[in-house]
């Protein structure tokens, strides 16, 4: 595969075939907890989306940029923790002040997700599989997308759900992971369709 | 400290106020790796680490700690902690360091921890706040060592990596993919309320 | 070593200041919304820096709003009526809203920030609770149990409570517990007494406040306690009242008397009020004098396990049953409850027997 098109198939394997949340659990608290609502899934998940794509490539370019040339590659859990509580809330400080509209569909939920496994693990992805500072950003944002589409179809059948005879025992948590499993076997189809190493 | 008292904080992470079962708290981080019980013994060796000894370090500052920068605080301690385990573990384990990935990180996240902190440490001394670190991480710990248990059983027909199940098994390869932690979980916490939550319940 | 030691900490320092750095002229510019004014039941105007959540203006500025998760959006406590600049709600304040609290504005002050100047309408009875800095006046043996402690407020001097309302003391940092700690006692001083608050505080074994209070305050020290609270009071009706107390639930009921005599309220009114044995019975001579002051009362004390040496010849049994016996038609009746969750649960059954409207009951479980 040539180099050009190698972000680009990043991108899709972080939406489908190696999903954040269906192939590695990431951010599975919030999407456990938020899911019930079809308009909160949505705001949490756009939310998710725009600080995975630019905190990815940030994380990227402090990373290389400034903890490898010094040898401090362990430092980068808390390094790219406190990049990312910073940046989510400086974003939350300026959405606020800027758009109402913004504000009341995604400003509102920055402050849920700084503490959101797949912010962290997408940064750690990236280190890990070497990613160069565009595929990280491809990764990023397809990792985000992907998060997005699951919760959605995720919030879509729990509303479908609602009045449905559940076992006591199965309802909340119980029967989301269910659902979320039936989901991941079902994006399970798409693997083959990407390989990447 | 009563006696009574760091018994019960010691005891009710691991029953009746499990943070997996009630919380539904902290899998995400975690659920990926129980497909080997190796692993799953390392990580959750890991929380348990970081929970007792952020709690513990947090309750000793706690008076110290400013309000407004408190979850600043709580998460750099976190870190620091897991950054520790990180280091251990690759110099002792390699190869089970490589293969956790980025899951040994992900710890940071993990909502027991900072939930321990923000729930209890904040208002016990240090010594309970220990306890009840170790304890949480524990009630965590055993409920996915089962998980990684019947995972590992049936999807590989080994325990620990020994062949237990003979050649005759046919591996159910569904339990070490994603899905199977997601089924495993669900079933686990629809036996638990079914039994043991309904009699809490009623009682 | 000592060099990667050092780098290391530079390293993570420099990018952290940098970050805080960022922040801080983020929020000096971005978040900076100037000062913006609210205006409190159109009569007082505060003005504050915009860009906090109401909440914290409020106590910022003396006036507490009941919250139990501390503003984090959870509890659904802190409603405020803003009737003018609120704006739209936030996703996060609609979970707790009814249809009617929209209609009437109402807003979770713990997640709506004010930025623009504000009408707001709190109830009264927010404005009287404040913190007051008392003096322990007075500490007497009630039994051997329980202790009166009289206070005397330095700062504000005056307290304007109902009667039967109460006020959370706190326990300053002593042995037992290392930080200070609240707890709610009712007042069992008349209202009309303005300047002091009276509490009766049982023992109970390793409670933090109440061992405080048995075997470390002293006549002279100073204690901050806030309030009043509570919806505990005498509703003002012509219905016929039932009493029930055990133990230093004797407080807010002895409030209310002294509190209906001042009045010359002629409402028939019965005061069960449970002990095990007499040792446990207290007050029991300014309750005979309420007797002779208030026209239509009767106090009627019962022991459940009166020892020989009692000589007791009034009621015996639980209280329960006392009040089964004693109390027989209640349809024109409203019932005050003060005791043990237990006590309580137990009474308004029997209420409920004798046809005791479930709307009448009223109880502060401690």
């Amino acid at each position: 595969m040539g180099n050009f098109l190698f972000p680009v198939a990043v991108f899709f394997a972080a939406i489908f075939t190696d999903n954040i949340l269906l192939t590695n659990y990431l951010g599975m608290c919030s999407f456990l907890a938020v899911s019930k609502e079809l308009e909160t899934s949505a705001g949490l998940g756009i939310a998710v989306t725009f600080v995975l794509a630019v905190t990815t490539p940030l994380n990227w370019a402090v990373y290389y940029l400034v903890l490898v040339p010094f040898q401090l590659e362990y430092l980068r859990f808390i390094v790219f923790i406190i990049i990312i509580a910073a940046f989510v809330q400086l974003i939350e400080m300026v959405i606020e002040r800027y758009s109402e509209n913004l504000y009341f569909s995604l400003g509102i939920f920055l402050p849920l997700i700084t503490v959101n496994c797949a912010i962290l693990g997408a940064s750690l992805f990236m280190v890990i599989r070497e990613y160069s500072f565009i595929t990280s950003f491809f990764f990023g944002l397809g990792s985000g997308i992907g998060w997005f589409i699951a919760i959605m179809a995720m919030a879509g059948i729990r509303n479908k759900l609602r009045g449905a005879k559940i076992p006591i025992g199965l309802e909340g948590a119980g029967i989301a992971l269910i659902i979320a499993g039936f989901m991941a076997m079902a994006f399970m189809g798409f693997s083959g369709m990407i390989q990447i190493t | 400290m009563a006696r009574g008292m760091v018994k019960k904080t010691f005891l009710t992470p691991l029953g009746k106020d499990n943070p997996v079962f009630v919380q539904i708290l902290g899998i995400c981080s975690t659920l990926a790796v129980t497909n080997k019980l190796a692993n799953t013994m390392v990580m959750v060796l890991g929380v348990m680490f970081t929970t007792a000894l952020s709690s513990w370090t947090i309750s000793l500052f706690r008076k110290q700690i400013p309000s407004r920068i408190r979850m600043m605080v709580e998460t750099l301690v976190i870190a620091t902690y897991v950054i520790i385990v990180d280091i251990i573990l690759k110099a002792y384990n390699p190869e089970i360091w490589k293969q956790l990935g980025p899951y040994v990180g992900l710890i940071i996240t993990n909502c027991i921890v900072m939930g321990r902190v923000e729930a209890f440490a904040l208002q016990n001394k240090p010594t309970l706040s220990l306890i009840d670190g170790l304890a949480s991480g524990m009630g965590y710990g055993y409920v996915l060592l089962i998980i990684a248990f019947v995972r590992e059983l049936l999807g590989s027909g080994t325990i620990w990596g020994y062949q237990v199940l003979g050649s005759w098994w046919t591996k159910w390869a569904i339990m070490v993919m994603p899905p199977g932690g997601f089924f495993m979980l669900a079933i686990l916490i629809w036996v638990v309320h079914e039994g043991v939550m309904k009699e809490g319940k009623n009682g | 070593m000592v060099v990667t030691l050092i780098v290391s900490v530079a390293i993570i320092t420099a990018i952290a200041t940098l970050l805080a750095l960022l922040l801080v002229i983020a929020d000096a510019t971005v978040g900076n919304y100037g000062d913006v004014s609210i205006t409190i039941n159109n009569e007082r105007e505060l003005i504050v820096p915009g860009g906090q959540p109401l909440l914290s203006l409020l106590v910022s500025e003396g006036i507490f709003i009941p919250s139990a998760c501390g503003g984090r959006g959870s509890c659904g406590l802190c409603k405020v009526q803003v009737v003018e600049g609120g704006g739209a709600y936030l996703p996060t304040e609609l979970p707790w809203m009814s249809p009617e609290e929209i209609a009437n504005q109402m807003r979770l002050s713990c997640q709506f920030k004010v930025k623009n100047p504000i009408k707001i309408i709190i109830p009264e009875e927010l404005f009287l609770v404040k913190e007051f800095t008392t003096q322990v006046e007075k500490i007497v043996d009630l039994t051997h149990d329980i202790k009166e402690v009289t206070l005397k407020l330095i700062d504000p001097p005056i307290i304007e409570p109902k009667a039967g309302q109460f006020v959370q003391f706190q326990v300053p940092e002593y042995a037992l517990s290392d930080e200070s700690v609240y707890r709610a006692y009712s007042m069992a001083s008349s209202p009309s007494n303005q300047n002091h608050v009276e509490l009766q505080i049982r023992l109970v074994p390793h409670g933090i406040c109440t061992t405080y209070v048995h075997e470390h305050l002293k006549v002279g020290e100073t204690i901050m306690i806030n309030g009043p609270y509570g919806e505990f009071y005498l509703r003002d009706n012509d219905r016929d009242l039932i009493f029930i107390a055990g133990g230093s639930g004797m407080a807010p009921i002895k409030a209310i008397l002294l509190d209906m005599a001042e009045r010359g309220d002629k409402r028939r009114a019965t005061y069960f009020f449970g002990a095990r044995t007499r040792k446990d019975l207290f007050l029991l001579d300014e309750m005979k004098e309420l007797e002779g002051r208030l026209e239509n009362f009767t106090f009627i004390p019962a022991l459940s396990e009166p020892a020989a040496e009692d000589k007791w010849e009034g009621e015996v049994g639980l209280i329960t049953e006392v009040v089964r016996r004693r109390a027989t038609n209640g349809q024109n009746s409203e019932a005050y409850l003060c005791g043990s969750p237990g006590m309580i649960d137990a009474c308004i059954a029997v209420l409920h027997d004798i046809g005791v409207a479930e709307d009448a009951v009223y109880y502060d479980k401690f």
